[in-house]
């Protein structure tokens, strides 16, 4: 019961999809802060870095595949955080393009809750979260 | 209403300054005499009577003094020039540029705290240039007078070191450093007038791009980024973000401050 | 004493590139990026960044040039953005939308036509470009959107920028679209936090 809750770093520019990923993933046993786009979320990674995090790609000022790329050339460890790109982009395409980018997996919008507890759960650590029952 | 706030002048609201928003629209509403939050935002969006502008100034802080957000020059001191000197040829200056700088606060204070702080001082020529578009600002700065408030922050010391008294509560900084730090009015949206003034190891731009509209914010960016040299920094105020502006600097984290550095090589990968 | 004072004037620092088509077209990254700014600080020649961008696939110079659309802001520039919104480069299309979110004016008569588009994906970045719009015009076109469009993912955007300029006449175009996506994990949610938000006049400083 006491076992560290796993962080997580939301990284969209839709207020609405942060409030969302944010309810589940408490709800599901997680410690949860949000970034409006890659830029923002370097910044928050500077000062602490996080064990998972969830991007989506249109975003202002810096796309989220830009930012993935640039984070992978960065130090560990913020060069080597496992990242789920979540994204209403769907063609083959796209998820290449986030592989090549550093994506560890892809989601396409919408996701369902289930689907975003597992995952995260899955990427950022391996075993399911406590804290959460069935 | 924070998101929108945020889009427009790339300020950003920590949970701990929610108060300090919700008693700015509390004011605003009142002076606006708007019925409502959903009205008063309506007017804050379409932007009438300049709302935008009058709610910043009810926000921030505008009164400017010496060693304001000293963060930065604890930053300066202890990590931005180390980096800056590694590349510096024998001879070649530090530059470092306050825009804008206001009525001089900031200059001066870069001046004092780089004399007091920096034990590699005596082995640099370091200028220090001070720019506003404000012209009648400009020439208090070259007056070089302040009052009570503006010292608040520098200890007796400092202020008998580098100051004399002129009359009561006032003191005026001393003639070297009026006289070795340059004062020039620029508009640092307009780059034919940034550009005149070369390339800078660190720029002060801070508290003041959250005024602008989106596009001014981006050429500004830009300009400044042509104003450094490469791997040079920009010191941005305190609730400001290149998020909301431009992609192009890279995000540098210090013990003291997050600052942003034009890269150092000509690419990005 | 350490602090020496500048020169007021540094010689030579504000030599524009000779050959600025020359400059812009194929000059050093560099070159190409100073030339960019440039053309658009000069006047308005938006056909010659138009060029420029369909050659250029550094990134840094694509942002100057998007930019400098921005500043010209001309009809013509905004025609020239708009096609990259459908650019499978996803840089390409954060740059188009960011220009002409900075050119509101420019931007109101292709909306409509954006919010139509064939493509789903073009049409959810379009409704982004209403929050620059007037506040009474935005909601109009958002709440005609959430009537009629087959996308879960373009409503969702839709919802987003209601959440900002839309009032409580949006409410009942907002249940409406619930309905019609009953089964949508992600909308259902955001719609029915909208309209808790856009129903209650009172709030203050929500975000």
């Amino acid at each position: 019961m006491a076992e560290q809750k796993r962080r997580v770093l939301v990284v969209d520019d839709a207020s609405l999809v942060r409030l969302y990923y944010r309810t589940v993933l408490e709800d599901g046993g997680f410690e949860v802060d949000e970034a409006l786009n890659g830029i923002e979320a370097l910044e928050k990674l500077t000062v602490s870095p996080v064990d998972l995090l969830i991007i989506d790609i249109n975003m202002p000022q810096m796309d989220g595949l830009t930012f993935l790329a640039s984070l992978r050339r960065r130090e560990p460890p913020l060069s080597s955080i496992p990242a789920l790109v979540s994204s209403t982009e769907s063609r083959q395409e796209d998820f290449a393009a986030a592989r090549r980018a550093g994506a560890n997996f892809y989601l396409t919008k919408p996701v369902s809750r289930e689907t975003l507890v597992e995952f995260s759960s899955l990427l950022s650590g391996g075993s399911p979260p406590s804290g959460k029952s069935g | 209403m924070c998101d929108f706030l945020y889009r427009r002048t790339g300020m950003v609201f920590t949970e701990a300054k929610r108060y300090y928003v919700d008693r700015r629209v509390v004011d605003r509403m009142l002076a606006t005499g708007a019925a409502s939050f959903t009205s008063y935002f309506a007017r804050l969006r379409s932007d009438l009577q300049n709302e935008v502008e009058q709610f910043i100034n009810a926000f921030t802080i505008n009164e400017t003094y010496f060693y304001r957000e000293d963060h930065h020059l604890r930053c300066l001191t202890s990590d931005l020039l180390a980096e800056r000197i590694r590349t510096k040829k024998p001879g070649e200056a530090i530059r470092i540029w306050s825009a804008p700088c206001s009525t001089g606060e900031e200059p001066y204070s870069i001046a004092i705290w780089l004399l007091e702080n920096w034990a590699l001082a005596d082995s640099y020529d370091i200028e220090i240039v001070g720019s506003d578009i404000d012209t009648s600002a400009l020439e208090a700065a070259r007056e070089g007078t302040f009052g009570r408030r503006a010292l608040m922050r520098l200890t007796p010391e400092l202020i008998e070191k580098y100051f004399e008294p002129v009359g009561p509560e006032r003191w005026r900084i001393a003639e070297s450093l009026r006289q070795s730090i340059l004062l020039t009015s620029v508009n640092i949206v307009d780059s034919t007038q940034t550009r005149a003034y070369g390339k800078f190891d660190v720029i002060f731009c801070r508290n003041v791009l959250i005024y602008f509209d989106d596009t001014s914010r981006r050429i500004v960016a830009e300009n400044l980024y042509e104003s450094l040299s490469p791997g040079g920094y920009i010191c941005l105020g305190h609730s400001e973000s290149m998020s909301r502006i431009s992609p192009l600097f890279e995000v540098c984290r210090f013990a003291d401050a997050i600052v942003y550095r034009r890269p150092r090589d000509g690419g990005h990968g | 004493m350490p602090l020496i004072r500048s020169r007021s004037d540094k010689p030579g620092a504000d030599r524009p590139p000779g050959d600025l088509r020359a400059a812009l077209l194929s000059g050093s990254p560099e070159e190409r990026w100073r030339a960019a700014r440039t053309v658009a600080e000069m006047g308005a020649d938006a056909p010659l960044l138009t060029q420029a961008l369909e050659l250029e696939e550094d990134s840094r110079v694509r942002e100057a040039i998007f930019t400098g659309l921005a500043r010209i802001a001309t009809p013509e520039a905004a025609l020239a953005a708009l096609p990259y919104l459908r650019s499978d480069d996803a840089n390409l299309r954060a740059g188009a939308l960011d220009a002409l979110r900075m050119m509101p004016e420019a931007s109101r008569p292709h909306l409509k036509a954006l919010l139509r588009d064939p493509d789903a994906d073009v049409r959810l970045l379009a409704c982004d470009l209403l929050r620059g719009q007037a506040t009474s015009e935005a909601t109009l076109m958002l709440t005609a959107l959430l009537e009629t469009e087959p996308e879960a993912n373009v409503c969702a955007a839709a919802v987003e920028v209601l959440a900002e300029v839309g009032g409580p006449l949006a409410v009942p175009s907002l249940q409406r679209c619930a309905h019609r996506f009953r089964s949508d994990p992600f909308l259902g949610f955001a719609i029915k936090h909208v309209i808790d938000r856009l129903g209650s006049p009172s709030s203050v400083a929500g975000d």
